[in-house]
């Protein structure tokens, strides 16, 4: 018998709704450069915010409410309610907003409350967006100052994350986030170890040259060239070598997250009002044909496998949409496999094979599956909460034919965006330029 | 209204202490909560009663203890791994079973011998008691 999963029938919106602008700071290490330490949530989140205005051809005034998301406001903030204190940032003091944390996922479910609230009828024009300070903590006391996050700082506040009744007492769940969907994969499509490691190895090393082409990335070294530096012809043999030492069962060091600090943004209104809000914009409007969300707690076996499933199930049977017709894919790949596997539950990569199309280098930004163009978790890095937005950010970009360097060979019509986080929260997403 | 407000927590805890490893049956359905909790999963019912579970159990995948997944206070445990198991009432959960190591681990897969048998185990912790699993002898 599988693990319980119950299932929910979700149904379409009362009215459509369009992304009609976006916007997103460099993800950086604030701390270690003189021109960015010091930045604050209120110039973070204000920056992606009014930028994402500015993209839609939006003034402040225009826009009826904002959610914001922060993973971890107290440890980093030091904030109870961080919405409330950058609300005078970008032009809308006095317009209601709320805050909401899925810590990793927060950055995909800003984009499902933002759609709802609109889809609903109650607001015409929302923004959404998402700060983190990943890489650094608060000086309490001290307006401004911040100090660097120290590992020991991260892990306490990252058990935060598990349930206190069960799942820390038994041990198994909260540990199982960096190997379990690398065991599942690898058992149930029958690969050996070499084409498990090669294939973990080859989503970092994608991952890294497509953040090579993007200047908001963080690490935009190839993994080529530090290989080279470090005296080996092949990349794959640097893969392999203890300067990229095995940290999980199956995870390498190149597959974590590199946390870090950022912001994103996204400005969403009612679809039948897109000419209304842009004004002079042209470029098109993104349409949110529909999400699909799932979660299961971190004692539930495979339980990012399952709540993927269940919530893929739901947004292709909301929207009606096909696999075969989602030309770009992002998932939020802090432990590097989920890129794989939920490429490959949506069907973006068929059954068994999506391995083969990675090591191929296809899933690459100027391959025909691309996956994570902005060079994902491992090398955009991850501001947690504001990762799923950076990721709505690039899918945009791509999808309007701006993404520069980084450009698909090709213009995306239709996306898919899988969020994952918070043990563990599944959102996903389908969205399709307006014709 | 048949949902009480009561110790579930605590009362899994503490029959741990007397030795006794516990979850809670739905009398609708016949799932069991394991750990316990107020509702059934299954079927949604709050008709639930306390039973004690027979420690049969099997493991469905194995995954080895690395740096990142790996705390001193593990130690203790000797060899183990994690993975899912499922108790022979039916529940299946994320868990630790001891005895497992990468050898064996290795015999299993090439022998696609999954699942293995695995039986359950009062294990104290700091403070409280806990449940993990002991793979059977015969693997
Ligand atoms: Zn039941």
């Amino acid at each position: 018998m599988d693990s319980v999963m119950n299932e929910t029938k979700v149904h379409p919106y009362s009215r459509g709704v369009s992304i009609i602008g976006v916007g997103c700071t460099p993800f950086m290490y604030t701390v270690d450069n003189p021109e960015t330490n010091g930045l604050t949530e209120g110039e973070m989140f204000g920056y992606a915010a009014l930028q994402a205005m500015e993209d839609a051809g939006v003034n402040p005034q225009k826009v009826d409410f904002y959610f914001h998301g922060e993973a971890s406001p107290l440890n980093g903030s030091n904030y109870l309610t961080p919405n409330i204190q950058v609300a005078n940032w970008f032009g809308m003091k006095g317009k209601a907003s709320i805050h909401h944390s899925e810590a990793c996922c927060t950055g995909y479910y800003a984009v499902e409350e933002a759609v709802n609230a609109v889809a609903s009828g109650k607001y015409n024009c929302v923004l959404s967006g998402c700060v983190e300070f990943g890489d650094s903590l608060a000086v309490p006391g001290h307006p401004y100052k911040r100090e660097k996050m120290t590992m020991d700082k991260f892990l306490k506040t990252t058990s935060w994350l598990y349930d206190r009744n069960y799942t820390r007492s038994l041990m198994a769940g909260q540990e199982l986030i960096y190997d379990d969907a690398a065991e599942w994969y690898k058992r149930t499509r029958g690969l050996t170890d070499q084409q498990m490691d090669d294939t973990l190895n080859r989503m970092c090393i994608n991952n890294r040259r497509n953040a090579s082409v993007n200047p908001l990335a963080l690490e935009r070294r190839t993994y080529e060239d530090i290989a080279k530096e470090k005296g080996f012809d092949n990349v794959m043999d640097y893969m392999r070598s203890p300067y990229n030492p095995q940290m999980g069962d199956f995870l390498r060091a190149s597959g974590v997250e590199l946390k870090c600090d950022g912001a994103a943004a996204v400005i969403v209104c009612a679809t039948e009002l897109v000419d209304r809000y842009m004004g002079n914009k042209n470029h098109k409007a993104v349409e949110v044909l529909g999400t699909g969300c799932a979660a299961c707690e971190a004692t539930t076996p495979h339980f990012e496998v399952s709540a993927t499933k269940e919530a893929v199930r739901q947004v292709y049977e909301v929207t009606g949409v096909k696999p075969e017709e989602i030309d770009i894919f992002y998932a939020n790949d802090f432990i590097i496999t989920s890129h794989l596997i939920s490429a490959e539950i949506a069907g973006y990569l068929p059954y068994g094979e999506g391995w083969k199309y990675i090591c191929e280098g296809r899933t690459a930004y100027d391959g025909d599956k691309p996956i994570n163009t902005n060079g994902g978790r491992t090398s955009f890095g991850h501001a947690h909460a504001a990762s799923g937005l950076a990721d709505l950010y690039e899918a945009v970009r791509q999808m309007r034919g701006e993404a520069g360097a980084g450009q698909v060979k090709f213009l995306p019509k239709t996306a898919m965006l899988r969020g994952y986080g918070g043990a563990q929260n599944i959102c996903t997403y389908i969205i399709r330029t307006a014709e | 209204m048949s949902v009480k407000l009561e110790k579930v927590v605590e009362t899994f805890y503490e029959n741990l202490e007397q030795g006794r490893i516990t979850g809670r049956k739905c009398k609708q359905c016949g799932a069991v909560e394991f750990p316990p909790v107020y509702a059934c999963n299954s079927c949604g019912s709050t008709d639930m009663e306390w039973v004690e579970i027979s420690g049969k159990a099997k493991m469905y995948s194995i995954v080895m203890p690395a740096p990142l997944s790996m705390k001193p206070e593990y130690k203790s445990l000797g060899k183990f791994a994690y993975g899912e198991v499922e108790i022979e009432e039916g529940a299946r959960l994320n868990a630790v079973v001891r005895g497992m190591t990468k050898k064996k681990r290795k015999e299993i897969m090439e022998n696609k011998k999954l699942p293995v048998s695995c039986h359950a185990a009062i294990y104290q912790r700091d403070g409280y008691k806990t449940v993990v699993f002991d793979l059977d002898e015969e693997q």
